[in-house]
């Protein structure tokens, strides 16, 4: 039996939408199951998580591209009710309904809401009983009210295109799916889990989440916070880490509570710096890239940052709230007049219906047990599970998953379902005498109702430029694209002016229309009629004139317009891999076994890097099997090759085809032509210049002391570790991510022979499940002492012991301990030599640490979810980095990163060719201009642009180009310009616009 | 002091991905502001050549607002800091030709911020209104 190609995703976690995403490029359709009945009903993680408290991209830019295309489905209302079959085979029986409004041919012109006779009275305010719900990105949604809605139809009736239906069926539908996909969205804890925090019951205790939700129409501004009783400004605020004081159990703290605490904290205090802002952690857990930063910063600017073991919280006069703490074994208390509390995650509710569904079985914490090494496996063949759903995750790791298990998933399926349409065939207009058609949309006759469209055409016909003025019903339906179409060509036009509405959403359906009528896009022009006039003006007149002048300014421009074809590049297929370490090798074994020639570059004589001398971590993953497994694999794998001993000693090329020489030792160069380059190349242990380190034998680093203990050299004795030397300081302002579970780690081995250990510790930086250790090691008798940032412990050397005094801040008391050996966690450092070696060779930056900076796999707290949906995968232009390269992580980590990286290069390599990121709008030469001045290549942001060394002319990679136009104007001889935006058309459509 | 004058004009050039996107997020929000500006969009403000801002004031343009992305967020990592240069030689020039370098303005606007936007073209408007009208929409320049 032949394999299903249809990859069936039940939930819509941003792990969901990514795969949806993924497998829509590779031409694999997706059937995406929403509980919801709208979009966001269900809420996924960015909304209610991230302190960006408007950025939806990830879930919308994949439905916008493939709904369309149909390679994506999206059921609402839907529930998974059996699974049958095997891998490769699943059927899957699903009841869903469909949503009201269908938003893909929905054009938001409020006709049924004109329509609808029911009004009802909501929050104190009057509406209709279909009504829009606030933005969804650049996206409005209608819903009915079920409840107040007299199923009259007058909406069905009054909606232009049909998009409405009031009364969808609730349907049992079948389907084949290759592989499952378990996204549902993460569970938020409710009343029931904070309600010793008051919320629900003490009035201004709010969630982070109810405030990101409050904002979603306005960004975080001045007025996002204020107080639910009065609505004024609160003058001081506490923002509290749930997870950090509720019961153990309750709620995990997802990866960036405390990041997403300080966040939040500074993002007041730069609104309004007389705020008085607490933050209530237990630890200030901030392992990510500027994490400590953040922290940093929120100091300077006065947030206070307390910690405390015990936390209550009560409500006081005045509708405040009053929170009592105990730091340092003091009772203390403050009254504030709002608090936020930053919550973490409940295990997901959904398990237990899944796994009598699915047969996935939940771990001890009650999350999806998912196979060791694996970040998305499950026990059953086929499912998937991913994102929160696993473990409590935030944005960026949720967002990462979605790549990770691209190629296991795609071994489930058959050959690829979804073929790209061919592009209509476009008539040469060249040697026609310029003819241009204004085509005006009435949005399917309601553009009509605010605004006089009769009279705009008429005024417009005599322009002029204008050879042709029509009014179209639209071109956003496909009915209605292919109307307008043949409007424009039976009309003999040979330049478009399309007076449409947001090219936000529908872009590209307004291309396509220009397009079927056979007129390359450079020939058009779309203006936003219902954005930049009939929404946002009220005065008849003055809307009648400024749309008559972008209409005049329009065609002014399409003048001198000129069709262009859009531009492609080849696309290599092979992959070098720089550093032979885990995450090297790991990218290797993937992409190797997806087929694909890996070139993999070692600086040593042998492979394993780093991970060879670390036998397990702190979950107890057998590293040292991994890795002779993992050796064994790309030994066996003929697509690989390894250079060891090997460096890179220069780059040349772009993305899709760079040219690398690889030189050996003993002098010999090897030339490649990798499509992309993965780095790998790690970090460094640091080794400290304190504490007598490298005078005193007893005095040893973490994983030096790994070593001794796996060699079974440590059998008695007192031990003590200080966390934290030398980092997390101005100097080195980073937390090493892997010192605390590594201290944990050595620490329960070492109990396990009786031996005393004592830790004395900042901030225990455990997240996630990795806290359990923590509670672990505390019941099997390792004592922890903490110190302040400010005061870190003393030692003194003596022949017979080392004596350390500490001030432990938890009860305030100084206290001595003597020890035989002392261990320091000193964490990581970045390969500071190397990485500007290759931060020169391919151009990319590094971070005020000095690892890389590198967009695509951006770590700090926003960005990752902004910058990693950009328009097109290539943002870091071809070069990926992964592992501890990139900023420091644990082993487990490095590899799941290596495998996004290696998923995201399965998706781009199969291309064979690409188009310039903007498709067709691309800077160009004017060689006859060019004096090879080189001031264009200075300013690109991209490096799109060259000065060929023979002809001494600047030449464009059209690959790189994102058609910014700094190039342009920096250029002193005019030589340079954009297809669609040539100085003489810019400065045409200045005059337009003054004409009138 | 005319404060009468209801037919102004303003030039915006905005940016693609920030300020013409929280125009275009004004617009779906059915936002209300003032019908004087008139938009030219380009792909980031580093398209903007001093050229074009003087060519607007001596056509006759009132004001002329530019809008890119916040600092340190431009699309194209520093377009914006490109723009800003070049907005300060135009007001350089503007002067130096006779120009009111207070008509032209650079405001970052990023693309979530649609209320921003209307706000920032009701201001601008406003203060164009107490210029009043630009004199070279009377005068003849060669």
């Amino acid at each position: 039996m032949s394999k299903a190609s249809t990859v069936l995703i039940y939930g819509t976690n941003l792990s969901g939408y990514r795969i949806a995403y993924a497998l829509g490029k590779m031409g694999y359709k997706t059937v995406m199951l929403n509980r919801g009945a709208y979009v966001d009903e269900v809420r996924n993680q960015v909304l209610s998580q991230l302190p960006f408290d408007l950025c939806w991209a990830c879930a919308y830019a994949p439905q916008r591209l493939f709904v369309g295309l149909g390679a994506m489905q999206i059921m609402y209302n839907a529930e998974l009710l059996e699974l049958k079959g095997e891998a490769g085979n699943f059927t899957a029986k699903i009841r869903k309904r469909d949503a009201f409004v269908n938003n893909y041919i929905c054009t938001e012109c409020e006709k049924c809401v004109d329509a609808c006779p029911v009004t009802v009275e909501k929050d104190g305010k009057k509406q209709k009983a279909i009504s829009m719900m606030p933005k969804m990105f650049w996206e409005n949604i209608f819903l009915i009210d079920e409840e107040n809605c007299t199923q009259c139809g007058e909406c069905e009736t009054a909606c232009p295109t049909g998009a409405l239906k009031i009364n969808p069926p609730v349907e049992e539908v079948e389907i084949e799916a290759g592989a499952v996909i378990l996204a549902p969205e993460f569970d938020e804890p409710g009343e029931a889990e904070l309600s010793h925090f008051g919320w629900g019951s003490i009035p201004n205790v709010v969630k982070s989440s109810d405030i990101a939700r409050a904002a979603l129409a306005t960004n975080f501004t001045g007025d996002s916070f204020k107080r639910p009783s009065d609505g004024k400004l609160p003058q001081s605020i506490a923002i509290i880490v749930t997870p950090h004081f509720n019961e153990k159990g309750i709620e995990y703290e997802n990866c960036n509570a405390s990041a997403q605490a300080v966040y939040r904290a500074n993002k007041i205090k730069e609104m309004h710096p007389d705020i008085d802002v607490s933050l209530f952690c237990r630890d200030y857990k901030c392992y990510g890239k500027g994490h400590c930063r953040m922290y940093e910063q929120a100091k300077d600017s006065g947030v206070q940052i307390i910690r405390t073991e015990k936390l209550a919280l009560s409500a006081a006069n005045g509708e405040k709230n009053k929170i009592s703490f105990k730091p340092g074994g003091t009772n203390d208390e403050k009254t504030v007049d709002m608090t936020i509390l930053i919550t973490g995650q409940r295990p997901p509710t959904t398990m237990e219906r899944l796994s009598k569904v699915c047969g996935v079985t939940a771990e001890s914490h009650g999350f999806c047990n998912i196979m060791p090494f694996s970040s998305a496996k499950t026990e059953v063949d086929g499912i998937f599970a991913v994102g929160e759903f696993t473990s409590p995750k935030g944005n960026p790791e949720t967002i990462w998953e979605g790549y990770g298990p691209l190629r296991e998933i795609t071994s489930w399926l058959g050959g690829k379902s979804v073929e790209k349409p061919k592009p209509p065939v476009l008539r040469d207009v060249s040697y026609e005498k310029t003819r241009t058609g204004v085509f005006i949309c009435s949005c399917f006759g309601t553009f009509s109702d605010k605004m006089d469209l009769e009279s705009l055409a008429n005024r417009v016909k005599n322009f002029p430029h204008v050879a042709h003025a029509e009014i179209i019903n639209g071109c956003c339906t496909p009915s209605s694209i292919q109307e307008t179409a043949a409007k424009i060509k039976e009309s003999g036009v040979n330049r478009v002016v399309l007076a449409v509405c947001t090219p936000t959403q529908k872009m590209m359906k307004f291309r396509k229309t220009v397009m079927m009528a056979g007129l390359n896009p450079l020939l058009s022009e779309f203006l936003r009629l219902r954005e930049d006039v009939i929404q946002v003006h009220t005065d008849p007149a003055k809307m009648g004139d400024k749309a008559a002048a972008m209409i005049y300014a329009a065609a002014a421009k399409l003048k001198t317009a000129r069709a262009m074809p859009t531009l492609m590049d080849h696309m290599g297929a092979t992959v070098l891999i720089i550093g032979g370490g885990a995450s090297g090798l790991e990218a290797a074994r993937y992409l190797g076994a997806a087929g694909y020639d890996v070139q993999v570059a070692e600086k040593t004589d042998h492979i394993g890097g780093m991970a060879d001398i670390l036998p397990i971590d702190l979950e107890g993953h057998e590293i040292q099997k991994y890795m002779t497994q993992l050796v064994d694999d790309i030994a066996k794998d003929t697509h690989i090759t390894v250079y060891t001993n090997t460096t890179v000693s220069d780059v040349s090329g772009y993305a899709g085809n760079f040219h690398v020489r690889l030189e050996t030792k003993d002098g010999e160069t090897v030339v490649i032509d990798p499509a992309l380059v993965i780095i790998a190349t790690g970090a460094l242990e640091s080794k400290p210049d304190l504490y007598n380190y490298g005078k005193d034998e007893r005095v040893m680093t973490q994983l030096e002391f790994e070593q001794k203990l796996a060699n079974k050299q440590i059998t008695s004795g007192h031990v003590a570790m200080i966390q934290c030397v030398g980092s997390r300081n101005p100097k080195k302002s980073y937390c090493s991510r892997v010192c605390c579970s590594a201290a944990l780690k050595n620490a329960l081995i070492l109990r396990e022979q009786n031996i005393d250990v004592t830790i004395c510790y900042r901030d225990m930086n455990t997240y996630g499940f990795k806290d359990d250790y923590f509670q672990t090691a505390m019941k099997k008798g390792v004592s922890f002492l903490r110190f302040d940032e400010n005061q870190y412990p003393e030692l003194e050397a003596s022949d017979d012991a080392l004596k350390i005094k500490i001030n432990d801040i938890s009860d305030g008391k100084e206290k001595n301990i003597s020890a035989d050996y002392l261990i320091l966690s000193t964490g990581m450092e970045p390969d500071r030599e190397n990485n500007e070696a290759f931060s020169k060779l391919f151009d990319l930056n590094l971070d005020d640490d000095g690892f890389f900076d590198v967009e695509s796999c951006a770590c700090p707290y926003e960005d990752a979810s902004k910058r990693i949906m950009k328009p097109f995968e290539l943002s870091s232009n071809g070069v990926f980095v992964v592992g501890c390269a990139h900023s420091p992580r644990s082993f487990m980590e490095s590899v799941m990163m290596a495998r996004q990286a290696a998923g995201k290069a399965m998706v781009i390599l199969p291309a064979a060719k690409m188009p310039p990121p903007n498709a067709m709008y691309v800077s160009e030469v004017d060689v006859s201009k060019c004096t090879g001045c080189g001031l264009c290549v200075d300013v690109c942001p991209y490096h799109a642009r060259e000065i060929d060394p023979i002809r001494k002319v600047a030449v464009v990679r059209p690959f790189l180009c994102d058609s910014c136009g700094a190039c342009v104007v920096a250029c002193p001889s005019s030589a340079a310009f954009l297809r669609d935006q040539r100085e003489d058309q810019l400065i045409r459509s200045i005059d337009g616009l003054l004409a009138i | 002091m005319a404060n009468n004058e209801t037919d102004i004009k303003i030039v915006a050039f905005l940016c693609n991905w920030c300020t013409f996107t929280a125009a275009d997020l004004a617009g779906t929000s059915r936002l209300k502001y003032a019908p004087n500006i008139r938009i030219v969009k380009v792909m980031c403000s580093s398209r903007i050549e001093p050229v074009f801002i003087l060519k607007a004031l001596l056509d006759g343009a009132d004001g002329v607002l530019i809008g890119g992305c916040a600092p340190g967020d431009c699309h194209y990592s520093k377009g914006n800091f490109y723009a800003r240069r070049k907005i300060a030689l135009a007001k350089t020039l503007a002067e130096s030709a006779g120009l009111d370098s207070d008509r032209i303005r650079l405001s970052w606007i990023p693309a979530s911020e649609g209320p921003k936007f209307a706000h920032v073209v009701n201001e601008f408007t406003e203060h164009i209104k107490n210029l009043g009208y630009n004199p070279a929409r009377r005068e003849v320049y060669i």
